[in-house]
């Protein structure tokens, strides 16, 4: 669905590109993710994608078809939700959606009514914005970047503001767009939702990506397949994964006394990132 | 035609709702006041101002294009601002038909201002055709001035400063009416000159269509400019 070969971009006035030769493949109905830490190029990246940002050198094929041949119709296949709110304040919530679909040919696919339920902002349909708090308008954003139902979706830290209940839902309705086949392009320095939601995940730093990988085989690789057992007299170690419930010393380790504690070693996606990139994801 | 109608309707939304811009709206009303009522008197009083009365209603004209240049302006800095200007950048409407929605009505509406001002002023008689090319001209003061702040303005404060700025330059060419005639045309480097000397020369019943076409020559091609600079800043 999207292809990215040697793609550069850098500001006017900049010394240096901000994106150094990406190369990278998003499949129809894919979740894939951007980590990095701020400043690194994930929102240039989505921004050339889409269109706000010319005169980048490389190629970006979208649908098979050159990007700089795309006319308008573009905007109405992809659907952009922005990382920070942004909304006319003065307008409800209604309003603002109302303004955004009339620009759509075949306007909105999904009743306002049901957009602001599945985000629990039914009750704020008709409340002016500049009365919602900073996650009532994230999720504003969201729903206005779904409501014409486009093929593509570009969600720059789709869950920034948002308190754990609603970043849980924000996250379970991207899992449901991706089953109905949307393309989704995350950016996000949050590693807990990139390993929830992303299919794969590409880490880049100062405009470079690093790798590019599925979360669990990036885990796998550099974390360890086993387990440590910590039992309530002080006892540690450590056991492969690999036929655990057949392993004797395991077996006999676990009869010596209460256990504990069982965790499994596996690298968290955010250790990945460090070992890889030698950065930290917060910045 | 219904995508610009949509915009430019909620424009009005914005501005009815908004106290800090709603309060611009009586301004054409105290102007009219001003022209209809207390000019005459003053004039009727001190018979000295006669000569001056072309120069009051250059000075109304120019007023009335500045309600909606600094309305307009406001609403679009407020928009970059608050980011919503990036919205547009990524739905199914060219930047072309974006301006033209955004422009279309404070410039009829700045149009019609005039066009009642100068039926309505009691001191010159002005054909409806002269009414109407005079109009449209002032009027192109309005989208030149709004998108050559929000070219360069970045916030609201900053879109303050350049308003009172501008303010300042639309007034600049009244200099040339206090200089001899063989200099007033240095002042042809501002736009409004050419609407002040079109407005003049209509007034005390002298040619001005050269002065009108060179106006609408050199506003049309201000937009055209002004416009290539707003669209590269206003969506990004």
């Amino acid at each position: 669905m999207i292809q990215v070969e040697n793609l550069e971009f850098q500001y006017p006035g900049n010394d240096s590109p901000t994106l150094k030769g990406l190369n990278f493949e998003i499949d129809k109905g894919e979740v894939f993710g951007f980590l990095g830490p701020s400043g690194a190029g994930k929102s240039t990246t989505q921004k050339v994608l889409y269109k706000i940002l010319n005169g980048y050198r490389g190629s970006v094929w979208i649908d098979g078809k050159d990007l700089s041949g795309w006319d308008n119709t573009y905007f109405g296949k992809i659907g952009v939700g922005f990382e920070l709110p942004n909304h006319y304040l003065k307008l409800t919530g209604r309003e603002n959606m109302d303004l955004f679909a009339s620009f759509y040919p075949d306007g909105r696919k999904q009743k306002v009514e049901e957009l602001f339920e599945m985000v629990d902002l039914q009750e704020a349909l008709n409340k002016r914005v500049e009365a919602y708090s900073k996650g009532m308008k994230m999720r504003l954003n969201f729903i206005r970047a779904i409501q014409h139902n486009p093929d593509i979706l570009f969600l720059d830290e789709p869950t920034a503001g948002l308190d754990p209940v609603n970043a849980h839902k924000i996250k379970q309705h991207i899992l449901d767009l991706k089953a109905a086949g949307k393309t989704i392009f995350v950016t996000t320095h949050n590693m807990n939702t990139a390993d929830e939601i992303c299919d794969r995940v590409s880490f880049i730093v100062d405009g470079e990506l690093k790798t590019t990988d599925s979360p669990q085989k990036l885990k796998s690789q550099y974390g360890k397949e086993a387990i440590r057992v910590e039992l309530k007299d002080g006892r540690m170690e450590e056991f492969p994964l690999d036929k655990l419930g057949e392993n004797t010393a395991f077996l006999t380790f676990i009869k010596q006394a209460e256990v504990k504690h069982i965790q499994t070693l596996e690298a968290s996606l955010e250790e990945v990132f460090i070992q890889i990139t030698g950065k930290s994801l917060v910045s | 035609m219904k995508k610009i109608l949509r915009l430019a309707l909620i424009d009005f939304k914005i501005i009815f709702r908004d106290p800090s811009l709603r309060v611009f709206l009586v301004l054409p009303v105290i102007l009219f006041v001003l022209i209809v009522w207390l000019v005459p008197y003053l004039v009727a009083k001190y018979e000295f101002l006669v000569p001056y009365l072309s120069l009051m209603l250059v000075g109304a004209v120019i007023e009335n294009t500045q309600m909606y240049s600094f309305i307009s302006s406001m609403v679009l800095i407020d928009e970059k601002e608050t980011n919503v200007a990036k919205t547009y950048g990524v739905v199914p409407l060219t930047k072309r038909q974006y301006i033209l929605s955004r422009m279309l009505i404070p410039y009829l509406f700045t149009v019609a201002l005039n066009v009642i001002l100068f039926w309505v002023q009691p001191f010159f008689t002005i054909g409806w055709g002269t009414n109407l090319i005079l109009s449209l001209l002032a009027g192109l003061v309005v989208p030149v001035y709004v998108l050559a702040i929000n070219a360069i303005a970045e916030n609201r404060m900053q879109g303050m400063v350049y308003v009172k700025a501008f303010n300042l330059l639309v007034l600049v060419p009244i200099v040339a009416f206090f200089v001899p005639d063989n200099f007033k045309h240095l002042f042809g480097i501002f736009p409004t000159h050419w609407v002040f000397q079109s407005v003049n020369n209509a007034t005390l019943g002298l040619p001005f269509g050269w002065l009108a076409a060179i106006g609408f020559l050199f506003f049309g091609v201000l937009l055209w400019w002004v416009s290539k600079l707003f669209i590269r800043k206003h969506f990004v």
